[in-house]
């Protein structure tokens, strides 16, 4: 039998292992599952030390012997304890009711405990094996029924507002509680407790606490927090910046009113999201308010535009020119003061493509950063999904032509002889409908 | 030509004020008449003053703008509103297109580009009154030129060809459509052919070559630009836009 015990304690040490190395949201579930998986290992420690100790009556001291059955005891006990308060605390989680048995569940556990510390412990002997018997082991199946049934009825008394998958654990949970108390019951020299411990921690790993799922809870909060910031009223903004913009205008401030109306026109345009492709005039028309802008907040900063009207029909994924003239002053220009050219150009490259290049005389790449530049766009699928960092926007507009576009276009960088870099796109020429 | 006789309604005073001092309404042949700042004063100005054209604020207190326009419709259907909203949805738009508003025009508004939006108006007020029918000798000459214009959308005219054709001289045919409608020739057959490309584009399922051949233009893509600088959209865009606001 302690062969058992080894093996389910190498199981669940590498579930351990994954599951305290995985990021994960800080709350009362992972942290009650955390603290029960730390017991659960313990205790397959103490149930292995017992399977040889209690064995071995004659050369192991009746003191030692006791205690670890103590150990023992009341480490399976803390787990009941902590089965019952996960289920409480996932049922609390999925119908929003507080929870109002943790004080019974709380008092119950002091005395068990303390039933468990100072009770005399009786050893039965028998060809089969021994094991520990009396008052002492009857708490134990006590504490087991106790729990039980708190957690059998929390979920009967929810068990519309539960959710299928919470459902299945505890139900789970519930019947090998049941049944492995039973069966354990009638063979007092199974000692299966273990494996049971074993199977419920197994079942919650697996599908409530498992890595996919904390990852996705975890982005899922990230994301609504950049929901939230996104989440100031457009028309707000518009309003107010118009009317500042007509007040301009009416103390006859032109420039003023232009500086508005390029911003207004900036922000309109670039939160039209909802569409995946726009044409090239369109991305342009973002482009220049946006380039208007910088260009009067920086006097020195010229920009040029070259495209062949022949292009300005044809469909692009929207939004990627933006990020990439953007790319160019932030990384190039801004470290030569914003004192430099952006050269915009569009044309025709053959039968069926164009490339759009973006060619700035800023102060070009620092050594190396080149390589990681072009590996980053080379294996942009393999990328993980960052949240923040300076490279996310063209890693984006990678993203983004190679789905909506095909995998033979894309982004790619090359230094100029004369400093500075140009940013190419390949793209096809895709016309809007005819 | 009588000036057109101009109703602001707009809750903030200052987009009012900018309307009324930035815009150039003397050249246009217009005149503001009044202002409104809320739903029920748009009303009772609208009945006091009756006015041709109603610039109309969509989000204003009391009573919204388009159920200003939607009663205002029965009462006087003969009146023009035009739309300037920075809701730049398609639900507003639905709405707005259901009741028959003149053009729908997005904040920021801009001044110098406002008056194509009069000169749209002038045209569809002019529209409105043609004739169904008529013997041709009894019609006034500038109804003949536009029955002329729309029956050849598909050809190069000019006002030199005009001027061959009713044996009249081209100066006074500009002078005509300038007195007569308010805009000059150019203008208005633009604004012929792109209210016929609009219909084909929503009414047929032509591609946007055969529309452009079909109203003259030799080049689609100078049509679709043409059409880009009326509509604000691309052809496409437009068809599109329409399908899926009738879905």
């Amino acid at each position: 039998m302690l062969r058992m015990e080894i093996a389910l304690f190498l199981v669940l040490a590498f579930v351990a292992n994954t599951y305290y190395s995985a990021e994960k949201k800080f709350t009362q579930l992972h942290r009650t599952f955390s603290m029960l998986l730390m017991v659960v290992l313990l205790h397959l420690v103490f149930d292995g030390i017992t399977v040889y100790t209690v064995n071995h009556l004659d050369t192991v001291p009746v003191f030692l012997n006791n205690t670890f059955h103590r150990l023992f005891i009341g480490t399976m006990i803390l787990i009941f304890f902590l089965f019952y308060q996960y289920i409480a605390i996932l049922v609390e989680e999925e119908t929003g009711k507080p929870r109002r048995l943790d004080l019974s569940a709380g008092v119950y556990l002091v005395i068990a405990e303390l039933g468990n510390m100072l009770l005399p412990i009786h050893y039965a002997v028998t060809p089969q094996g021994n094991y520990s018997d009396g008052i002492h082991v009857v708490f134990c199946y006590i504490s087991v029924a106790f729990y039980f049934l708190l957690g059998t009825g929390l979920l009967l008394f929810n068990w519309r507002s539960i959710r299928k998958k919470e459902k299945m654990a505890i139900l789970f949970a519930c019947a090998v509680e049941l049944i492995g108390t039973t069966l354990q019951a009638i063979n007092h020299t199974w000692l299966i407790s273990g494996l049971g411990i074993t199977l419920i921690t197994l079942a919650f790993y697996v599908i409530l606490e498992n890595p996919d799922i904390l990852r996705a809870e975890l982005t899922e909060q990230k994301m609504s927090m950049l929901y939230l910031k996104s989440q100031v009223n457009p028309h707000f903004l518009y309003n107010t910046l118009d009317t500042i913009r007509i007040q301009a205008q009416l103390n006859g401030d032109k420039q003023v009113a232009e500086l508005l109306m390029h911003l207004v026109d900036f922000f309109r345009l670039s939160v039209k999201v909802d569409r995946p492709m726009v044409t090239l005039d369109d991305e342009m028309e973002l482009l220049e308010a946006y380039m208007e802008l910088m260009c009067y907040r920086y006097p020195e900063l010229e920009c040029t535009y070259d495209i062949d009207p022949e292009l300005g029909g044809m469909q692009v994924p929207n939004f990627i020119m933006q990020p990439i003239v953007e790319n160019s002053l932030v990384h190039g220009l801004k470290n030569k003061g914003y004192r430099g050219k952006v050269e915009i150009s569009a044309r025709r490259t053959g039968e069926n493509q164009m490339e759009i290049a973006v060619r700035d005389t800023g102060s070009g790449f620092e050594p190396g950063k080149k390589d990681a530049v072009d590996k980053m766009l080379r294996c942009y699928a393999r990328q993980p999904a960052k949240l923040t960092g300076n490279s996310i926007g063209i890693l984006n507009v990678q993203k983004r032509i190679k789905l909506l576009c095909g995998r033979e276009y894309g982004l790619w960088y090359t230094e100029n002889d004369t400093g500075g870099v140009t940013a190419h796109m390949l793209l096809p020429l895709m016309e809007d409908g005819t | 030509m009588k000036k057109l006789r101009v109703l602001l309604v707009d809750d903030e005073i200052l987009i009012r004020q900018g309307f009324k001092q930035l815009f150039d309404w003397e050249a246009h042949d217009c005149q503001v008449v009044g202002e409104a700042a809320d739903g029920m004063e748009a009303l009772s100005q609208i009945d006091l003053l009756r006015p041709d054209l109603v610039i109309m604020d969509i989000n204003i207190p009391v009573m919204n703008g388009l159920k200003v326009i939607q009663c205002s419709r029965m009462k006087y259907p003969e009146m023009a509103f035009v739309i300037v909203s920075g809701y730049d949805d398609f639900a507003y738009c639905r709405e707005a297109l259901r009741l028959k508003i003149t053009d729908y025009i997005l904040k920021p508004v801009n001044y110098e580009e406002f008056g194509s939006c009069i000169d749209n108006l002038k045209i569809a007020l002019f529209q409105r009154q043609l004739p169904p029918e008529a013997a041709p000798s009894e019609e006034r000459v500038i109804v003949s030129i536009t029955r002329y214009l729309q029956e050849h959308l598909s050809e190069e005219v000019s006002l030199g060809v005009l001027s061959e054709e009713f044996h009249l001289s081209a100066q006074y045919i500009s002078q005509l459509f300038k007195n007569e409608i308010g805009v000059n020739f150019l203008t208005y057959f633009t604004n012929i052919r792109m209210e016929r490309a609009k219909t084909l584009l929503l009414s047929t399922a032509l591609s946007i070559g055969e529309i452009s051949e079909q109203l003259g233009f030799l080049d689609y893509r100078v049509f679709t630009k043409a059409f880009k600088k009326a509509e604000g959209v691309t052809p496409s865009q437009f068809r599109r836009d329409f399908l899926e606001v009738s879905k």
